[in-house]
């Protein structure tokens, strides 16, 4: 009786293990989806979202088949670098979701472990598949990238396995709450220094971070951020004579 | 003799008034600028250079260099109380002495930091003094194939500091290793990995992902439910401020130790220090009768790596006053301080400029003695600090470290950077990996490569030159046997760790 | 990122105008407010010390205070590329040198600045000559027995430099392509290590600038053949010229000049120039210049046209020699 409820629950994790690691390994191409999506507003430049998306689209379809194939014909043509990223990232990585699929893990947090960090070497490898290797005795740029990426998929795969063949513990508990309001009181202060000075900067990422707290008690923390700002504003400029704008520039001008 | 007359010639120039202020305000701004996560010593030198255009060039030097070793000491307090290493040098003193904080003896571990460091600088100094010039000799004989068989060894230390799983550990430093390699190609210019972003031309900051993977992960994972309680406990249970006899009689023969390594490591151009709080670090490990104790709290996890670093801060100036060549980038802006005001370093600066080098050697030591006394009164204010409610310090080091990584380059791009490295490590703690061989990885990363790719090409391709050479040689066959050492152990104890780790 | 980048140049300009009204730039009243200085290189280094030398004699001459802003990163490139994007009001300079604003263009193909289209010259500062040096116990004796030994010995001598894209890095490609030889180029980060592995004697030979090789030269540590200026200089008057030691065509000089954004008013140009050459004029300016080996342009070599000729020469000079080492 428990071993089979035991089982099931093994079964309905894995799935969505399996769907994880599915996502993963096109994450690349989300990202740059997502990213492609400013282009329409002229922030950045790139390709635009429908050239993105059908550019991965055949890549990971079609371009990464032909490539192999193409390589046994005695082909040198050059490959691009979204078939690259789909052979050398993506396809390991659907592999591996494929192969959880029929796994029995028994520490959670050792295998998934070792499969993300398994996705990180790989994206390094394709990253750097455009550096030149080896030439004569001096090493090319991209050797030593290319030796370490290699030696992270081996450990990675080593620790997934741990992961297969020891028991250990299971997925820790992640919370939102804390990482959300804290990323974004960095982002704020990362895009406004420059246009809103130290002082609005400081106060108003002061007040987001302390959002990532239910313990905050709201007036406490804003005597506290006011106190702190002025604290940063006279010591990081005057004391340090760091150059860092103060006020909004368009209160300057 | 000799040394006595320069050295009563040093104390000499020294003592004047407008040279002990300027190695006040040295000493003071470089107390701050180490307690401020983020704000590193190689920035603040480089922002206040322009300020000692005014001042003699004696006192100039006096207030800069004080400022370098000062930042030492302070650095050691961000990594014990809040667990953010500002400086490579003391990520290791971050793995104990912050575990040393939650119990309650953050007290403790911040003065031992501080007399390790102490007596640390006195002796180092007193060997600048004394063996200087005959020390240099050890800097020239380091070639490439000495450099990268150091930094093997260096890294292995990064294993043996490991407290779990070597596996991870040594994964951990090849993700730091990979991470280094982000940015130019010192031989063909060529980006890597740089995904064309003009910020990462020159590779990932240290700042960016000590302040990531250690400070912004550690609110996060803070923040967590669940994680109040811990910290509540830790705000009750602080319980003496100074260290008690005990503390003293562990902590004598690692400062001791540490002394040492520090001294002459620091010699060395380049990767010296770092390497030298690291190897402080497994020697202490190596010869504790009870090697699990560290990373949970060992006070001589303290003061070992401390007493180095600082040792090796002091004697990283003989390359500087002997030769005239900067070991590292805060020595490269004292050579242009010194240009600037007239004074080109070299092999002669020794006799052409007796009143800057003496002065500064004997400045070094009364910056030192100020420094503790700085610093030990200052222990009772940081410990105090701890009591603040983790709800309105969480949010100020945010605050302190965004404006410190935005201040190393100004550039926002790092900021973003070190939040993504907050997710990363947030992710690396929930898996059970640990930071600090990443980071180690990633500071020795690119001192290995270089080195590595420039004795293959002197040797034009023969591997043979590591073993041949009998220095390298020497530091290979350490390393092997410590990985040796570290591994076999790790092995045999497997079955049990199975068992015990589960727990955390 | 754009984004970001268009507040970046603003950001100077913002914390230069802290404190004054902003007036309007025109010509008769500038500079009305201090003037930020862009050094592509850290605090120290031969571009800032010669930046800083000349601009606070320049500062008393324009009555306002002129802001050094160091920027490091990718050999300048960063910098520069920030000061060609900034405001054209005069208000925001930079001091470029060879490889900002030359050996960049054939050295990063993708460079996001061209040096004669995105920017107004102001003036040449001056010119820091560089040495041919060697380990202390290196066989030639002289340039002669030099080139002979190299020529001859091409696949076993190594030639250390500071890195891609240094001073020492690209005058060395140009004397190895004037000799016709590629021999082993060992990179190092920064002069300060490449000195020291030339000093200890791990590499043979180097191409460096004068002022970081001269006390080392006098304490006979190292030794230097030929200096690649027309004339012998006075900190090092027994190392001979390239012209007389028998290889005329290896003439190189690490020069420093300040530019401005393109489009910036002629009449703030005449202004900054007038200033910057009453600097060169100055005795204690020129006395520190000379400490540093420095060569100061003389007074037909001051002009913008004279920076813009030398600027469009230097590219003519390097492309061809860097384009197919990179």
């Amino acid at each position: 009786m428990a071993d089979t409820m035991g089982h099931s629950a093994t079964a309905t994790r894995n799935t969505r293990l399996v769907v994880g690691f599915c996502l993963l390994a096109i994450a690349p191409q989300i990202f740059e989806f997502i990213w492609s999506i400013g282009t329409i507003f002229g922030w950045g430049a790139g390709r635009g979202p429908v050239a993105v998306v059908t550019s991965h689209v055949t890549a990971l379809l079609a371009g990464a088949p032909s490539a192999i194939f193409g390589s046994f014909g005695g082909g040198t043509k050059k490959v691009s670098s979204d078939v690259l990223l789909a052979l050398i990232y993506s396809y390991p990585l659907f592999v591996v979701a494929i192969l959880t699929l029929f796994m029995t893990i028994r520490s959670a947090q050792d295998y998934v472990g070792g499969v993300v960090l398994m996705a990180l070497a790989l994206f390094a490898l394709w990253a750097g598949s455009d550096l030149q290797g080896m030439r004569g005795f001096s090493f090319g740029a991209g050797t030593a990238p290319r030796m370490f990426g290699g030696l992270l998929v081996a450990l990675s795969a080593g620790i997934a396995l741990t992961g297969l063949l020891t028991d250990g513990p299971p997925m820790a508990h992640y919370s939102w709450r804390g990482p959300l309001f804290v990323v974004a009181a960095i982002l704020f202060f990362a895009l406004s220094i420059r246009s809103l000075g130290l002082v609005v900067t400081a106060y108003a990422s002061f007040m987001i971070a302390a959002a990532g707290s239910h313990e905050t008690r709201w007036l406490e923390a804003a005597i506290v951020g006011a106190c702190l700002t002025l604290g940063c504003a006279i010591l990081f400029p005057s004391v340090l004579g760091l150059p860092m704008p103060m006020y909004p520039r368009f209160l300057i001008q | 003799m000799d040394i006595f007359a320069n050295l009563a010639h040093g104390f000499a120039v020294a003592f004047s008034p407008i040279n002990l202020l300027m190695c006040l305000i040295g000493a003071l701004v470089g107390t701050l600028v180490g307690v401020l996560p983020g704000i590193g010593t190689i920035a603040t030198v480089a922002m206040l250079l322009p300020i000692t255009f005014g001042l003699p060039p004696v006192g100039a030097l006096i207030m800069l260099a004080g400022i370098y070793y000062g930042a030492q000491y302070g650095g050691s307090t961000t990594s014990i109380l809040v667990n953010i290493p500002g400086e490579a040098t003391s990520v290791v003193t971050a793995i104990d002495g912050h575990q040393m904080a939650k119990q309650g003896r953050a007290g403790p571990a911040l003065a031992i930091a501080a007399i390790g460091s102490f007596f640390a600088g006195c002796v180092a100094t007193v060997l600048i003094a004394i063996l200087g010039a005959p020390l240099t000799k050890l800097a020239l004989a380091f070639g490439p194939a000495e450099y990268f068989s150091l930094m093997v060894l260096g890294l292995i230390f990064a294993v043996v500091l490991a407290k779990g799983s070597v596996l991870k550990a040594i994964a951990m430093i090849v993700l730091g290793l990979l991470l280094s390699m982000v940015g130019s190609d010192i031989e063909t210019g060529a980006s890597r990995m740089a995904f064309n972003i003009p910020e990462l031309a020159d590779g990932l900051g240290f700042a960016t992902v000590a302040m990531g993977v250690f400070g912004f992960a550690e609110i996060i994972r803070n923040l967590d439910h669940g994680a109040e309680m811990n910290r509540d406990l830790v705000q009750q249970k602080i319980t003496g401020l100074m260290p008690t006899r005990k503390d003293l009689v562990d902590s004598t023969p690692p400062i001791l130790r540490g002394t040492v390594l520090g001294s002459i490591l620091g010699i060395l151009p380049g990767g010296g220090a770092v390497i030298a709080s690291f190897a402080a670090y497994t020697l202490e490990k190596k010869l504790a009768k009870n090697p699990s104790r560290f990373g949970r709290g060992a006070i001589e996890g303290v003061a070992g790596p401390e007493s180095a670093n600082n040792a090796a801060a002091q004697t990283s100036f003989i390359p500087l006053l002997t030769l005239g060549i900067p070991p590292n980038a805060v020595m490269a802006l004292m050579v242009g301080a010194m240009t600037i005001h007239g004074i080109v370093p070299g092999p002669q600066v020794m006799q052409k400029q007796p009143d800057l080098v003496w002065g500064m050697i004997a400045s070094m030591w009364i910056g030192n003695l100020m420094l503790i006394i700085i610093n030990l009164p200052l222990v009772g204010i940081w410990v105090r600090l701890l009591r603040v409610p983790y709800r309105l310090m969480f949010p100020s080091i945010v605050i302190f470290c965004a404006i410190g990584i935005y201040s190393v380059n100004n550039a926002p791009v790092d900021v973003i950077l070190a939040g993504v490295f907050g997710l990363v490590g947030y992710w690396l703690i929930k898996h059970d990996f640990e930071p600090a061989p990443l980071l180690l990885g990633m500071v020795l990363g690119p001192l290995m490569e270089e080195n590595l790719r420039r004795a293959l090409l002197i040797s034009r391709g023969d591997w043979s030159v590591f073993v041949t050479r009998p220095l390298s040689a020497v530091l290979l066959a350490v390393a092997v046997s410590l990985l040796v050492l570290t591994v076999l152990p790790a092995l045999r104890a497997k079955r049990d760790e199975v068992f015990t780790e589960s727990e955390n | 990122m754009t984004f970001l980048r268009a507040l970046t140049g603003a950001c100077a300009a913002a914390l230069a105008s802290l404190g004054t009204f902003v007036a309007p730039a025109e010509a008769q009243t500038y500079p009305t407010r201090s003037i930020t200085m862009i050094v592509p290189f850290a605090a120290g280094g031969p571009t800032d010390v010669v930046a800083r030398i000349v601009t606070s004699h320049m500062a008393q001459t324009l009555r306002q205070s002129i802001i050094i802003e160091n920027v490091v990163g990718a050999g300048g490139t960063t910098a520069t590329t920030r000061a060609a994007r900034a405001t054209n009001d005069g208000y925001t300079l930079i001091t470029g040198h060879m490889g900002t604003h030359a050996a960049s263009v054939p050295l990063y193909p993708k460079l996001a600045y061209h040096p004669e289209k995105d920017f107004e010259p102001i003036a040449l500062l001056a010119g820091t000559p560089i040495l041919i040096l060697a380990r202390k116990d290196f066989p030639p004796k002289d340039l002669k027995e030099f080139v002979t030994y190299v020529k001859a010995n091409a696949e076993k001598v190594n030639a250390a430099h500071a890195g891609i894209g240094s001073v020492s890095h690209v005058s060395c490609e140009l004397l190895h392509s004037i000799l016709d030889v590629k021999p082993v180029g060992v990179p190092f980060n920064g002069t300060g290590p490449a000195m020291n592995a030339l000093v200890a004697g791990q590499d043979d030979y180097m191409c460096d600038q004068i002022v970081n090789a001269v006390p080392q030269i006098n304490a006979g540590t190292i030794k230097a053949y030929a200096i690649a200026t027309p004339e012998r200089n006075p900190s090092l008057p027994n190392v001979p010229t390239t012209a007389e030691a028998g290889l005329l065509k290896f003439q190189a000089q690490a020069w420093n000049a300040i530019f401005a954004p393109k489009g910036t008013s002629p009449a703030i140009v005449a202004s900054l120039n007038a200033a910057a050459v009453k600097a060169l004029d100055d005795e204690t300016v020129r006395k520190r210049l000379l400490e540093l080996g420095s060569v100061i342009p003389g007074p037909a070599e001051r002009t913008p046209e004279a920076l813009a000729a030398l600027v469009r020469s230097e590219i003519a000079k390097w492309t061809p020699v860097l384009k197919p080492a990179t």
